[in-house]
């Protein structure tokens, strides 16, 4: 064990938390303790290096005298600020506060729901960080969604970590979780936002349990624009019941090393699941997406999408399975994932994968990776647009057709400028984008 | 589908024409292998120091490396110890000088093939090198290349007549420690063939290889090499057979190619081992290394048509070092009852303005399961470098299993990388297309799969074409009428 791992698993053992949590956090604690850091021989860390997060310091996370939590304009949700882990009453919605059930707060009742489902949809066993998550879990959030019952408003959590903590720690480690349950023919949007200002070097290890219930239906969106020096690994699992739908959009700007590994089980039949991701890095960023989607039965659909940019030095890696089991008849899985890269130092490596056991379905994947098209370039220079715009827009461009098809333009609105910035760092250069900036 | 249910029963059902035996007295090494082993093969072969040397050196780094199993294949762990590593017909020892001396045991077992040696009968513009077990039998045409300048010769008879060019590329492109298989095969290497074309020769025939395993218990180990030198051309073809048995066994080869500046080769294989029965008893296991190297202006084509082994570990690959070289990789992958296959290749992109294609058509029916496994990899010094690669599988029956892990790994700007994939069943729409145009389902089928597969039966030379034609037909004739 190195010492990294160590160190996290004697800071997870000293935290208490709930009694009615300590036998699950006892089992996450046992399969820990044998854990080892992956290394670039282990298959699924072949590209990302965690060498680095050692750098990220394991200290307890104490609350923060002040997070500053974004506000998304015209976003009329509900807002739950987490800040270091711990909620931010001031900033939050009472209403929000009130509709999440916070692990240390739940009744008998909720208790029972939470661990009804609790650690059911990390079905793959020996992932490190869902591991890790589960040995150091002391609290969480629950969102129960009743039968039937639409939710209106856009539920807006904001993960943020402040520089230090109160205690003056740098470098510090949080661990959160989020459990969802759609009950059956339910609706609801979930935003989480993982954010952080100012110079930081802290670890968040972040893990979302969702359930869709039957005929109910999920929007999603998991923005992660953390600050450049910070680390951030997620697990997100969602479980798929009958006739049940899931809209995801995953967007990693910030961190010096983000891991997302996303797993979608398509359990009864009848499902579909919509999933789609954005990453630019730049400088020295990496940015390592998993997808994994688990087409269990017949009937189900996936369509997935995955853009990113690479500019400076970055890196990014995309690796997106498609896992058709032999009963999963009738199965539609599409895959795309376009890349491009900006620069000679920039680097992608994408593995598009399909493993197929039935006869009767259809399955595509797609994956290019180029630089903008000369025509384009031409096209737009021949209008007396410069070079270096004609190049903003495009590749901006290559992305606004994601953010485009996302149902809250408010979030739509919101994102274009922040993107807009990555690729045109001079103002001059983003006049021509959009003009509702 | 019903159709389905009786395209299975017919594939199951194909006959493996080349599974006899021929009876004929061997010396076999007993199984086992040490020192003494590769030093033994390296006597028999009356090799010079320095190879019985890197061929101990391999084998002291074979010791220290583990069996990949990244592969998405399952087999039991291979004995090393229970494998006889060397075998050759009795008649053999005294090498013969001409095709009158060799054993007419073994010609016959060739006629059968329907490989014939004699030079008179054998198909005009194909020289055979005939490789029975751990020694080769003949070599036609050599006389006719040589007029040509053209070098084609069992690779045990070039370690004595051209060490210095042995000396210079052997190892080069797969070198010894490159993977336990190549680990394996560099210390026990019985033969293989040989080819060097000179300087701007373009050579005046097909060259071939046909390799039969035939002794029980034996494994195959076999090397060829070429070289073509700067501006030539050579096609060369592969073809492989063993006898049907229980056990199952290996088959271990090198394959280096080297495409000096301007040179173009071309490699066609066509794979016939035994598959094992429809039970999975029995079939060759197949662990290969096939890589090329391609020079400034260069081209490599590796053509492939895989329909045998019981499993089937193979990667052509193509390094890519010169400016504006090219690489592709056609290949058909065909596997049935319990066969497995994860065969794919590389493109490792060097030079500028260098160019790759990979196609890739992946059939399985069965419980078999047939995965494409590629990487494409963008060096930081591959400008303008440009890859487009499409691999389609085709699943006949709800049991098989059809994957596909492309690699790709871009580190330059102005480099292109495409990748399609796409897997689907024969659908009832096309059946019922040709149906109502008063084709019956089975002959619907079959030309749906000889369409599915066509665009890489194009690129092979056109005696291959109309074997492999022939190979899947096997699978799914009967049904017509």
């Amino acid at each position: 064990m190195s010492d990294f791992l160590a160190e996290q698993l004697s800071l997870a053992t000293k935290q208490t938390g709930p009694e009615w949590l300590s036998e699950l956090r006892d089992a996450g604690q046992r399969s820990f303790s044998d854990a080892q850091l992956p290394t670039r021989k282990t298959e699924a860390w072949k590209y990302t290096s965690l060498y680095n997060l050692s750098n990220a310091g394991v200290a307890n996370a104490a609350p923060a005298a002040q997070g500053h939590a974004p506000v998304i304009p015209g976003l009329n949700g509900l807002r739950l600020v987490v800040c270091n882990g711990i909620p931010d009453v001031c900033s939050s919605d009472p209403e929000a506060m009130e509709l999440v059930v916070r692990f240390t707060d739940a009744d008998a009742e909720q208790q029972q729901a939470i661990l009804a489902q609790l650690g059911k949809t990390l079905a793959d066993k020996g992932n490190l960080f869902s591991d890790l998550n589960t040995a150091a879990l002391t609290d969480g959030y629950f969102l129960n969604v009743a039968k039937n019952h639409i939710l209106r408003k856009p539920l807006h959590i904001i993960y943020c970590t402040t520089p230090v903590t109160e205690s003056g720690d740098e470098k510090f480690t949080v661990n959160t979780r989020l459990l969802v349950n759609l009950q059956s023919g339910s609706s609801a949007t979930v935003i989480e936002h993982f954010s952080g200002e100012g110079e930081q070097n802290n670890f968040t290890n972040a893990v979302s349990e969702i359930c869709v219930g039957d005929n109910a239906e999920l929007t999603h969106y998991r923005l992660q624009l953390m600050s450049e020096g910070a680390y951030h690994i997620s697990n997100c699992h969602i479980d798929l019941q009958r006739d049940a739908r899931y809209s995801g959009f995953h967007l990693a700007l910030g961190t010096a090393l983000t891991r997302n590994d996303i797993v979608v089980n398509h359990n009864v039949g009848g499902s579909h699941c919509e999933l789609n991701g954005v990453y630019v890095p730049q400088n020295k960023q990496l940015v390592d997406f998993h997808t994994n989607i688990e087409h269990k039965v017949a009937n189900c659909t996936t369509e997935e999408v995955f853009r990113g940019i690479m500019n400076d030095s970055s890196k990014a890696v995309f690796n997106g399975r498609i896992h058709i089991h032999p009963q999963a008849q009738k199965t539609l899985a599409e895959l795309s994932n376009k890349n491009l890269l900006l620069t000679n130092k920039a680097e992608i490596n994408t593995k598009p994968e399909l493993e197929i056991y039935a006869d009767d379905v259809k399955c595509a994947h797609g994956a290019t990776v180029a630089q903008l098209e000369e025509k384009a370039t031409f096209y737009l220079q021949s209008r007396g647009i410069s070079k270096e715009e004609a190049e903003v827009m495009l590749s901006f461009g290559f992305i606004n057709e994601l953010l485009d098809a996302l149902d809250d333009e408010a979030i739509g609105a919101w994102l274009r400028p922040q993107l807009a910035q990555r690729f045109g760092r001079d103002d001059a250069l983003t006049t021509h984008i959009g003009g509702d900036l | 589908m019903a159709s389905n249910i009786e395209i299975e029963r017919q594939i199951a059902a194909r006959e493996y024409k080349a599974g006899f035996i021929t009876n004929i007295q061997s010396d076999t090494l007993p199984p086992g292998l040490n020192e003494d082993v590769v030093r033994f093969i390296s006597n028999k072969k009356g090799e010079p120091e320095w190879l019985t040397e890197w061929r101990l050196k391999a084998y002291r780094e074979w010791l220290e490396m583990e069996s990949p199993d990244w592969a998405h294949i399952k087999y039991p762990d291979i004995d090393y110890q229970a494998v006889s590593y060397y075998s050759a017909p009795k008649s053999m020892a005294d090498k013969p000088k001409s095709l009158d001396e060799v054993d007419p045991e073994l010609l016959e077992t060739y006629n059968k093939l329907g490989i014939p040696l004699h030079e008179q009968m054998a198909l005009a513009g194909v020289a055979v090198d005939a490789v029975f077990d751990s020694v080769s039998v003949a070599t036609t045409f050599r006389e006719k290349l040589k007029e040509a300048g053209v070098i084609f010769m069992p690779i045990s008879e070039a370690v004595h007549e051209y060490p210095e060019l042995i000396q210079k590329y052997m190892g080069t492109v797969v070198p010894v420690k490159d993977n336990y298989f190549a680990a394996l095969n560099s210390a026990v290497f019985s033969d293989g063939s040989f080819v060097y074309i000179p300087k701007g020769v373009r050579c005046p025939m097909e060259l071939s290889t046909y390799f039969r395993i035939n002794e029980a218990k034996t494994g195959q180990f076999e090397r060829t090499l070429i070289v073509a030198d700067e501006g030539s051309h050579v096609s060369y073809l592969e073809g492989c057979t063993a006898p049907m048995r229980d056990e199952n066994q290996l088959h271990a080869a090198v394959v280096e190619l080297i495409a000096l500046d301007g040179a173009n080769i071309k490699y066609s294989t066509v794979q016939n081992w035994y598959p094992g029965d429809e039970n999975g008893k029995g079939g060759i296991y197949n662990f290969v290394t096939k890589r090329a190297v391609a020079h400034t202006n260069a081209k490599v084509s590796w053509t492939q048509v895989e329909t045998g082994s019981a499993v089937t570990w193979k990667y052509p690959s193509c390094v890519l070092k010169g400016d504006n070289s090219v690489g592709e990789f056609y290949s058909v992958a065909l596997t049935n009852n319990y066969q497995q296959a994860d065969t794919g290749t590389k493109m490792i992109h060097m030079g500028k303005n260098t160019r790759s294609t990979i196609i890739s058509k992946g059939i399985s029916a069965g419980k078999s399961q047939n995965a494409y496994r590629g990487l494409v990899r963008m060096n930081p010094t591959a400008e303008g470098a440009r890859n487009y690669t499409q691999c389609d599988s085709l699943l006949l029956g709800d049991k098989c299993g059809a994957h596909t892990f492309p690699y790709i790994e871009s580190k330059h700007p102005s480099a292109v990388v495409e990748h399609e994939a796409t897997t689907s069943t024969v659908s009832d729409d096309q059946l019922f297309l040709c149906q109502q145009r008063g084709i019956d389902t089975e002959k619907a089928v079959s030309m749906i799969v000889n369409g599915f597969c066509k665009e890489v039966f194009k690129e092979l030379p056109m005696e291959f074409a109309v074997e492999a034609g022939k190979l899947l037909e096997v699978s799914l004739e009967g049904s017509v009428g």
